[in-house]
């Protein structure tokens, strides 16, 4: 083989493995998340300028304009708290008590990062909306089949959850991993 | 092909791979913001945009249960000015990010006990430039370019349009008073 197709093909199969190593790694995951509590995963330095270079990549593609920890801690599900996929044709639960923070919400969003289209038009439910029982506590549904109150609408695909912890209080701010959060809890699937 | 010159190509390969992974990487966030700024509009000029809904295309996991209001800023010309109302019944905050996608400043509405926010932005290396008093905040960005954000939460859906109201008098724009 001549030299020159030899260097081309290096180049060609460099480029491309360079590129697949990117998607891998940024585009296609959710990203390098330092650390977890349940099903939900955080990262310390979204937002911040101490973040590394997978990170920035990672939250441009998923979370562009998140802020800093000490302002706003963002978790992510994409499993429910056995570890399982969540996936648009099973129903959720949802169950805890208000995480500590001035305010919160749960948002579901598709796999192209964007919020999921629904006949109601309704795509979280937060400190405000959400109904409690009487010792405080609560439990939403999520899923495709219409419920009446404390709903996260999907549809029959694979989604994620966002929990946002608006001025997080301190003992989230200092132990991220053991904050005391909702379980996602799979129900039927159909 | 002897086992050595495989190697050798190999190696190469592999060297080919890590600098375009290594460039792709840092290039993301500036091109993502790039994207953002082409679709925010027209550059030091505030822009409330409409409550996300599924038709949401210009950030990606937008909160339905936030207002945002922002201003892609240019320092080229000189310093910005960012002036809103403060609600304090409700969660708001603005924050600015660089080039880079880093949020190198936040302000939100428990932090200051003034009804009005008047902040000025100045481009690095210019921070002697304008002075703050007691009523201007005067910051300066790690970049040229960066953007504005303000958030303010819709904490009652029965007050959205009084909400808005608030939120659309921010604006920005270049600093215009003497200095």
């Amino acid at each position: 083989m001549k030299f020159g197709l030899k260097l081309a093909a290096a180049l060609v199969a460099g480029i491309a493995l360079g590129l697949f190593a990117t998607w891998a790694t940024v585009i296609r995951g959710a990203g390098p998340n330092a650390l977890s509590d349940g099903p939900w995963r955080t990262s310390l330095t979204t937002g911040s300028a101490k973040s590394g270079p997978y990170t920035r990549a990672s939250v441009a593609m998923h979370g562009l304009l998140a802020l800093n920890r000490d302002e706003t801690i963002y978790y992510t599900a994409t499993t429910d708290s056995s570890g399982a996929a969540l996936d648009g044709t099973c129903a959720y639960d949802i169950v805890g008590h208000d995480p500590d923070a001035r305010w919160w919400s749960i948002t579901a969003y598709g796999s192209d990062d964007y919020l999921i289209p629904n006949p109601v038009d309704r795509y979280s439910i937060s400190k405000n909306s959400v109904i409690r029982a009487a010792d405080g506590s609560f439990s939403a549904s999520v899923g495709s089949a219409a419920h009446v109150q404390n709903w996260i609408p999907t549809s029959r695909a694979p989604f994620s959850l966002t929990l946002r912890l608006y001025n997080p209080g301190t003992s989230v701010q200092s132990e991220p991993a053991q904050a005391s959060l909702p379980v996602i809890v799979k129900g039927s699937c159909s | 092909m002897s086992a050595r010159a495989w190697t050798g190509w190999i190696a190469a390969t592999l060297v080919v791979a890590a600098l375009v992974h290594a460039g792709s990487l840092f290039a993301l966030p500036w091109l993502v913001m790039d994207r953002a700024f082409s679709l925010m509009g027209s550059r030091n000029t505030m822009h409330h945009g409409a409550r996300a809904d599924a038709n949401s295309r210009t950030i990606v996991r937008p909160s339905p249960d936030l207002l945002y209001s922002t201003c892609p800023y240019d320092l080229t010309k000189g310093p910005l000015e960012v002036r809103a109302v403060i609600p304090h019944e409700t969660y708001w905050s603005v924050s600015a990010f660089d080039n880079d996608t880093n949020n190198w400043y936040v302000l939100n509405d428990r932090q200051t006990e003034r009804g009005k926010l008047d902040l000025v932005i100045q481009a690095p290396g210019r921070d002697k430039d304008v002075a703050a008093t007691e009523h201007r905040l005067v910051v300066t960005s790690p970049t040229i370019r960066g953007l504005i954000l303000i958030r303010t939460l819709i904490n009652d859906e029965d007050r959205i349009a009084a909400i808005d109201r608030t939120r659309r008098l921010a604006t920005c724009g270049p600093l215009t008073e003497p200095q």
